[in-house]
């Protein structure tokens, strides 16, 4: 395979997906030139410039970095058609109608450059209609790629082909989308709403009917259909307020045209009560009213039986949140399924009728099982896909009840389960692949090259689990060899979320060292976010009782010293981030030879939530590095650098992305960003060798920081003068703040002192054991370790 | 007065329009609006010779960067004045510019000058932040209570007057509301014409086409600050800026700005022997200082100081340019000393117009000299509240 190179993308359409599409391109330093109608007045470009302007405002953020949205250009069908000639790839996101589509392929085919890629976002019209527009030349280098909303946050994208697609364009995609965006592919075939939304669509009229059926709540259906099943928070009909009511009836009613054969199509119908919503204006959230309504601070649902809405409640019965609560996933079937609540039937309704159309549409609208199970993961953020769940609650066990409810006339329809299903297997997924109902074999993974940069790539239920071999293992840590690679260790924790606990941070330094002796480089990496939530305060709570203030600063001692033994190791050690690495995690981040993150990490010092400061060396790390900046450049002042610093550390601010970590100065310019979770291991990995390869040696201690002092610290208080009297922040929060300004101005010494890192760590302890002694910051601490939320007092 | 062994008096005064920070100014040097308004001062004094300037004076709140190097001296020689004119650069903040006047008169009433400029250029476009280049406080501050006002930003010091002297929001937002009014009404009628020495910005610009560097020629006749528009339900949407539950917004403040003026001042003798027509004599100036936290209301200790010193009733001022800082702190002087609202800001003030810091004391100098010229006031005062904790007043009495 030839090396693909994407020098520009196009995107068509400045609607919702097509400007979110652009900015996750520009976040991935792949300029992007985004096109729309042109304006009537004004401005030709002006649609696409108030797209632009309205991603700046949208939350969650498509954009990484603030600065990204200047590489989008804007142009116009009319004036700006010759720089699509410039480039690699085009993606089209125009509103889902074929005949304007069509119009605009005929419109742009004479300006698309003769190797470039163009690509349909659609949500569900056939790309092999799509492609009926193109000129011969084009329509094999034509296919879907379908993102989902919000792209940026999203893993799933739909890779489509059409007829005469080239299997080497498709490759070169799929590559393209996984390493350059980090997106997770799944291929789908050309059937309406391919795989993602086919089931997912399918899953909210199942649970359409069954709300409506056993005449339950839409809040309590919500309730019943998040979290509690693995799904998203927003679960069914909180999903449907923000998709858009309209939006979600199209998409039935592409169902309903498209799929007249299926033996669901009855259900293909919008209920009445949406169709009525969406005539009286109530579209959702765009609308400030949908199936919910806020009133005022409360939340309002629609009630049917009242024909209006009413207070938000929606609980789950006890016994079936018991239900719910247990372990093994065939008693919880087996018990739901037996259980008369009507809450209880509804669960074990939806779940049945999910499965017996997954199970009979799998040879149609999908190559394997695992396609399937992977998309409604990464398309609709469900913990595990429909089969995962089915297998883990026993195969045959489910397919029975489920045939058993189909004989009966009890489910949505009366199509018989396919007889794969009864051939004896115990599951969809095994050691040699996922089921192909379509090939009638288990497929194995894809072994695209791009695969290999995925140590582990996600895996789904009852996929062999690879290990690796353990060098040591404690309470705290593991450290471990991948396959075939015996020369970087990778040390893991086993804390719940990573938190930093004594043997944790026994267990890095005791890795450090036998890195130091048997490898050639140490990888820090978790095999699932966050990197670490920080150190663990549980930890500090009995000698904080014992008012031990001695043994507390002993421990902070020893993990300055974890940080330091980090950071001078006689080999290489790369911090593999994703996620949150927040507090101590954070420190253990900047310590690092290197950090290689993936874009979603969300990087903070946030120590001062609990009243404290950062004192594992992030203090100390950030003084040096001011003087190291200041000494770059002419007459460089320390406190320019700093004062910034200031305000991260002391409102405790938390990265929204990698990009933004390198901007609050957590990540280095030397920091690999990358886009794809799943690599980062592998990105360590070679990092690790690469600078092992170079020859390692350890940063030289600094001699000679230069520290912002007293007057530093009195600047930094001047600001916090003002806060604390415009009634900003509190007098116990301009307490630890200025304990931040001491440790980062390294103490009150005259300005410009040159000192050590050994003094700014000292400075950095006796700041935090300071604040350990007040009464406030102790409140703070138990009020976190209690609720699990900060405190402002 | 006894001491003085002569009068001085203000023959001609000037000033840039002044532009809305990083507006219509912000690529010109403090130094080149500096040598405009000085070249445009002397024009208005045909025939005198630039030889006898005994000194110019210039107030500059933040005199470093592009501004720093003493800019009287870099402004003047731009300027073309002989390289025989010494120039000082002189900093009491937001005052500076009026100091400049009074030291100028000074040394004429003194009898060692009989030509003087006094100026004021600021350009808050080009300074990175309101506290100058590089930051750093005395940690002393915040060893004794009574000093830790100096450590409060100006806004703060704002929202404490108007706590202090109960100055709702309503009151701050209708002020600036009428300020807005009445600089914009000013503007419309042409009032503000014959003390303006437009400016002619040119920015070189890249011109990336060519390839070649281009110049953008800007004609900045008026003040860029006022807004016709501007009115309480606007206002009422800004939040507070320096406090939690404050009344401060940034519509209630002054406005950061860019500009300068000038002021030529000369003795009797001056007066005869170019046969000059003045336009006032300077009748005194007065600084005073308040506690640091509550800034603002220096006017009501440096106006009664100043009135004293000159010997007249604060009835006989007609016309007084008060610095519009905050409307918190023009509406606690104003009711403090009961200074009649018609007689203040009559053209609108800083909240309107603009505030460039060390250059608004020649600025509205000029303003006062115009509404003279125009016989609207036999009296007229410049007054302004001073960071730290000071107030400034100038007086002047026409002779038109």
């Amino acid at each position: 395979m030839s090396n693909f190179i994407v020098r520009k993308v196009a995107v068509l359409g400045a609607g919702v997906m097509g400007a979110q599409i652009a900015a996750h391109c520009a976040n991935a330093n792949v300029p992007v030139v985004l096109f729309d109608l042109p304006a009537k007045e004004g401005d030709p470009n002006g649609i696409v410039k108030k797209a632009l302007d309205g991603l700046k405002k949208l939350e969650p953020s498509p954009l990484a970095a603030k600065d990204r949205v200047a590489y989008i250009d804007a142009a116009n069908y009319d004036s700006g058609l010759e720089q699509l000639r410039g480039c690699d790839l085009i993606i089209e996101a125009i509103a889902e109608r074929m005949d304007w589509k069509h119009d605009l392929y005929r419109k742009v085919a004479p300006f698309v450059a003769e190797h470039a890629i163009f690509a349909s976002n659609t949500s569900g019209l056939s790309i092999n209609a799509l492609a009926e527009a193109l000129p011969a030349g084009l329509k094999p280098r034509f296919c879907g790629v379908h993102f989902f909303n919000p792209p940026r946050y999203m893993q799933l994208v739909e890779l489509i082909a059409c007829k005469g697609t080239a299997p080497e364009l498709l490759d070169n995609l799929e590559t393209f989308l996984t390493t350059t965006l980090g997106k997770g592919v799944v291929r789908a075939l050309d059937t309406p709403n391919f795989v993602a939304n086919r089931v997912g669509v399918f899953s909210m009229l199942a649970v359409m009917h069954h709300t409506e059926r056993l005449g339950l709540g839409f809040d309590v259906v919500d309730a019943l259909t998040g979290p509690a099943i693995g799904r998203p928070k927003s679960a069914t009909y909180r999903t449907a307020d923000v998709v858009g009511l309209d939006t979600l009836a199209h998409v039935i009613k592409t169902m309903q045209d498209t799929l007249p054969a299926d033996p669901w199509h009855k259900f293909y119908a919008a209920p009445a009560w949406l169709t009525f919503l969406i005539g009286k204006g109530a579209l959702g959230q765009k609308t400030r009213a949908g199936i919910y309504r806020k009133e005022g601070k409360a939340i309002h649902v629609v009630d049917l039986a009242k024909q209006d809405y009413r207070p938000s409640a929606g609980e789950v019965d006890a016994e079936v949140a018991a239900i719910l609560k247990i372990r093994n996933p065939a008693e919880k079937f087996e018990k739901l399924r037996a259980h008369a609540s009507p809450q209880a039937q509804f669960l074990w309704a939806i779940f049945r009728d999910i499965f017996h159309y997954c199970a009979f549409h799998l040879e149609s609208i999908a190559g394997n099982a695992r396609d399937v199970d992977l998309a409604m993961r990464w398309g609709f953020g469900w913990k595990e896909g429909p089969f995962e769940t089915w297998q883990a609650a026993g195969w045959q066990a489910i397919a029975n009840a489920v045939k058993a409810d189909i004989d009966a006339g009890q489910a949505m329809s009366a199509a018989p389960l396919p007889a794969w299903v009864f051939d004896g297997r115990v599951g969809v997924h095994g050691k040699a692949g996922s089921y192909s109902a379509s090939a009638r074999v288990e497929q194995p993974r894809s072994t695209l090259p791009v695969y290999a940069r995925q140590v582990f790539p996600e895996r789904v239920l009852g996929e062999a689990e690879e290990r690796g071999t353990t060098v040591f293992e404690s309470e705290g840590v593991r450290m471990w060899t991948a396959p075939g690679d015996a020369d970087i260790a990778v040390l893991s924790f086993k804390s719940k979320a990573n938190t930093l606990g004594p043997d944790v941070l026994e267990g890095i330094i005791e890795a450090v060292a036998r890195a130091e002796r048997d490898y050639q480089g140490l990888v820090i990496w978790q095999s699932k976010p966050p990197f670490s939530a920080g150190a663990n305060l549980a930890a500090l709570a009995p000698a904080l009782q014992a008012k031990d203030f001695a043994g507390l600063e002993k421990g902070v001692a020893r993990f300055q010293q974890m940080s330091q033994t980090l950071k001078y190791a006689q080999v290489p050690v790369v911090a593999a981030v994703s996620g949150m690495a927040l507090g101590g995690g954070c420190e253990v981040v900047m310590h690092s030879s290197r950090a290689v993150a993936a874009l979603e990490s969300y990087i903070g010092l946030v120590e001062a939530g609990v009243g404290l400061i950062p004192a594992g060396g992030g203090c100390k790390e950030f003084a040096l590095r001011a003087s190291e900046a200041a000494a770059r450049i002419a007459g460089g002042d320390v406190f320019l650098f700093l004062q910034p610093v200031f305000q991260t550390v002391a409102m405790a601010n938390v990265s929204k992305s990698a990009l933004e970590a390198r901007e609050l100065g957590f990540l280095r310019e030397s920091d690999p960003v990358v886009f794809n979770a799943q690599e980062i291991l592998h990105v360590a990995r070679q990092t690790a060798r690469a600078l092992a390869e170079s020859g390692w040696r350890p940063k030289l201690p600094p001699r000679g920081i230069k520290v912002a002092g007293r007057n530093g610290i009195a600047t930094l208080e001047m600001m916090l003068v003002n806060m604390r009297e415009g009634g900003m922040i509190s007098a116990h929060d301009y307490r630890v703040a200025k304990g931040a300004a001491a440790a980062l101005c390294g103490g009150d010494v005259e300005t410009g002192t040159p000192v050590n890192e050994d003094w700014l760590l000292a400075v950095e302890r006796h700041e935090f054991v300071e604040l350990l002694k007040t009464e406030k910051t102790q409140q703070r601490i138990a009020h976190m370790l209690e609720t699990g939320k900060p405190l402002r007092n | 007065m006894t001491r003085q062994v002569q009068d001085a008096y203000i023959v001609a005064a000037t000033r840039t329009p002044v532009g809305k920070v990083r507006g219509a100014l912000r690529n010109v040097r403090p130094d080149d609006m500096l040598a405009h308004v000085i070249k445009n001062v002397m024009a208005r004094a045909p025939g005198l010779d630039p030889k006898l300037i005994g000194d110019v004076i210039v107030g500059c709140a933040m005199p470093e960067a592009e501004q720093g190097m003493n800019v009287a001296r870099i402004g003047l020689l731009l300027a073309g004045l002989p390289n025989s004119v010494p120039g000082m650069t002189i900093n009491r903040f937001c005052s500076s510019g009026v100091q400049a006047v009074a030291l100028a008169a000074d040394r004429i009433r003194l009898g060692e000058a009989d030509v003087m400029i006094a100026a004021g250029t600021e350009t808050m476009s080009m300074m990175p932040t309101m506290m100058g280049n590089k930051i750093s406080l005395n940690p002393a501050v915040f060893e004794r209570d009574e000093n830790v006002g100096i450590a409060y930003g100006m806004g703060l010091t704002a929202e404490k007057v108007a706590a202090q002297w109960k100055v709702s929001r309503e009151d701050q937002d209708a002020f600036a509301v009428a300020s807005h009014r009445k600089a914009t009404a000013a503007i419309t009628a042409g009032r503000f014409k014959a003390e303006i020495s437009p400016y002619t910005a040119r920015d070189h610009q890249p011109d990336f086409k060519s390839g070649a560097v281009k110049i953008v020629e800007r004609v900045v006749e008026h003040d860029e600050g006022p807004r016709p528009d501007s009115s309480m339900e606007g206002l009422a949407k800004l939040r507070p800026v320096f406090a939690a539950k404050g009344s401060v917004t940034a519509g209630n403040s002054s406005q950061m700005s860019d500009g300068a003026g000038a002021v030529l001042l000369v003795s009797e003798k001056i007066l005869k022997q170019f046969n000059l027509k003045p336009i006032a004599r300077f009748r005194g100036f007065a600084v005073a200082g308040v506690p640091p936290e509550i800034m603002g209301i220096g006017p009501i200790e440096a106006i009664p100081r100043v009135l004293k010193q000159a010997g007249i009733k604060q009835a006989d001022v007609d016309w007084i340019e008060l610095n519009e800082a905050f409307a918190a702190q023009s509406l606690a002087v104003m009711r403090t000393l009961e200074l009649d609202p018609q007689k203040v800001n009559p053209l609108g003030g800083a909240i309107a117009l603009g505030h460039p810091l060390g250059a608004t004391g020649a600025i509205r100098t000029a303003t006062v000299m115009a509404a003279m010229q125009r016989g609207e006031a036999k009296f007229g005062m410049v007054t302004m509240c001073i960071g730290t904790g000071m107030g400034a007043a100038g007086l002047f009495e026409s002779v038109v």
